[in-house]
């Protein structure tokens, strides 16, 4: 019993030397297989960008030649494109994270309608906050009784009533080439196409975060390796 | 005297309804139609159509197709068919005649000044006009900076100069203004059409009063959607209003101040003729609202036909044509893009 005692004891010493021994590779599979999800979720994410990023413009397309046919060819058509110098309403911004080497993913920011003639360059950047509140308001928070946010939701709403001024502004202007009045189906093209050029941002901020992933796993496999 | 035109109306009018008849015979069915919607691809489009009256137009196209080329082509036919009905007709069937190209001479006017303002070349935009909408100065228009040169330098000779009274300012031309002179140019066309043909008397001022009042409804619903959310103030969208038809003018007045497309609705429902076109819609859609016209535009234009000595058959022929140049334009798209399961969205069956 004793002799049974001290070889579970020297067993016991020499697990925990193994344990010890064992943690930093548990650890690494651990990281190894975090990355390994990472990789896959940013992939799941990509793919399904792709798909939806193929609907929207098959839906813009559609709704476009439908506009044609309601408003004549001699009102849609290239030739009428502006030929003269004018700003861009809509920059795409790309920051490199350098903190960490392993990491050095692209970061891909759009700002639309953001017209530089008025100086309203964070007019934009005010849109994707606005959006970025929307996203985070849960249906539960709208049952919710207007006394207890009203004085923040109207600080909220009123910034998001400038914004989505601004932003209906600067569309009617793009459309504008086409004729001041022009069809519902104009528009809703043009919100599809917008909708396109987001999906397209976000597609490619994900192919960065897959390619960070892939790279990470890779290394991991080439330090199994090693 | 209405009911007289049987006596002498064949005198000068006889062949060439007889050749709008034989021509109306020639548009497409709808076993037609639906050959066309099960093409796979534009080469079929075009081998079905081959066998139709735009065979000979089409039949030199190279591949690859474009739905442009066909769309350009089943005018050319339609141009060609109206030339030779104009060249044989004499007064006042060619002046009725020619009033039905002056909404495309209209359109051609904004697209070529547009064009101008959006420095695009003169040839791209002549190219891009329509065949019945031509004129002999119209290249002329990209010289001009503001309405008031427009006219004195290049439609002061043309048929539209009558037309400009109302919209003549020094101001330069830009996309508001554009926008305020087509319509404004159109509305003066329609106007003086319905007058004329009120002039003609009998079957024709009839039929062609309907159709017309129809059209001058239809744009100032058109008008009002699509302003909704614009800058057009309640007073200038009143003014771009014809001053005739059912909706003239009590519910000009309405949809002068309506704000969505369900208040549009509230004030076409009151008038029996477009609430069987409104019914056909759910609330705030306003998507099928063309088809929904065209289709009741279409049913008019039929029956137009059902009577005869009348000018207005001539009328009804050429917007059917149209109508079915929108059909094949429409189809070619949705098979273009491999979108056939679309394509009965905005198909208007003639027959």
């Amino acid at each position: 019993m004793e002799e049974q005692d001290s070889e579970t004891q020297s067993s016991g010493s020499g697990g925990e030397e193994e344990t010890l021994k064992l943690e930093p590779e548990g650890l690494r599979h651990d990281v190894e297989d975090q990355h390994v999800l990472q990789f896959l979720d940013s992939l799941d994410g990509y793919i399904t960008l792709m798909d939806s990023l193929s609907l929207t413009l098959r839906q813009g397309w559609l709704e476009l030649a439908s506009a044609r046919h309601s408003m004549g060819a001699s009102r849609v058509n290239s030739a009428l494109l502006n030929l003269k110098f004018h700003s861009a309403s809509t920059s795409l911004q790309v920051t490199r994270n350098d903190v960490d080497s392993e990491a050095n993913e692209a970061n891909f920011t759009l700002c639309k309608w953001a017209s530089s003639n008025s100086g309203h360059s964070s007019a934009g950047e005010k849109f994707r906050e606005d959006k970025l509140q929307t996203k985070h308001d849960s249906p539960d928070l709208r049952h919710r009784s207007k006394s207890q946010f009203s004085d923040e939701t109207s600080v909220q709403s009123g910034a998001s009533l400038v914004a989505d001024d601004h932003v209906q502004r600067e569309r009617s202007k793009s459309l504008s080439v086409f004729g001041t009045l022009v069809s519902p189906k104009l528009r809703a093209a043009q919100l599809s196409f917008e909708t396109a050029l987001e999906m397209l941002v976000e597609i490619a901020n994900t192919r960065s975060t897959m390619l960070s992933a892939f790279n990470r796993v890779k290394k991991g496999l080439e330090d199994i390796k090693s | 005297m209405y009911g007289f035109e049987a006596l002498t109306f064949n005198i000068h009018g006889g062949y060439l309804e007889a050749i709008v008849r034989g021509h109306r015979a020639g548009l497409l069915t709808a076993a037609d139609y639906n050959n066309l919607c099960q093409c796979e691809t534009l080469e079929d489009i075009k081998m079905h159509l081959s066998a139709t009256e735009y065979g000979p137009y089409l039949q030199n196209e190279p591949s690859p197709l474009h739905t442009t080329t066909i769309v350009e082509k089943c005018t050319l036919k339609l141009v060609d068919e109206y030339k030779h009905m104009l060249c044989q007709a004499t007064e006042p069937l060619s002046t009725f005649l020619e009033y039905i190209t002056y909404g495309h001479m209209i359109d051609n006017v904004v697209l070529i000044v547009t064009g101008t303002l959006h420095e695009r070349d003169v040839q791209e935009l002549l190219e891009k006009c329509h065949p019945l909408g031509m004129f002999d100065s119209i290249a002329t228009l990209a010289v001009a900076q503001n309405m008031r040169e427009l006219y004195r330098l290049v439609l002061v000779d043309t048929p539209l100069a009558p037309y400009f009274s109302e919209c003549i300012t020094s101001e330069d031309l830009d996309d508001m203004n554009i926008e305020i002179m087509r319509n404004t140019l159109y509305k003066a066309y329609l106007e003086d059409f319905y007058r004329f043909c009120q002039k003609l008397g009998g079957a024709t001022a009839e039929i062609m009063s309907d159709l017309l009042a129809f059209e001058a409804d239809r744009r100032a619903v058109n008008i009002t959607i699509n302003s909704i959310g614009t800058e057009l103030t309640r007073d200038d969208r009143r003014k771009l209003y014809s001053s005739f038809g059912l909706l003239y003018p009590y519910g000009h007045e309405e949809l002068a101040v309506s704000e969505d497309v369900d208040q549009v609705r509230a004030v076409m429902e009151k008038y029996p003729p477009y609430q069987s076109i409104f019914s056909k819609l759910s609330y705030g859609e306003s998507q099928m609202l063309d088809k929904a016209f065209y289709e009741e535009e279409v049913k008019r234009l039929c029956l137009a036909f059902e009577q005869q000595f009348h000018y207005g058959v001539f009328f009804a022929y050429m917007r059917l044509r149209e109508q079915e140049i929108r059909n094949l334009m429409w189809i070619s798209e949705c098979v273009a893009q491999n979108q056939k399961s679309r394509v009965h969205d905005s198909v208007v069956f003639i027959f």
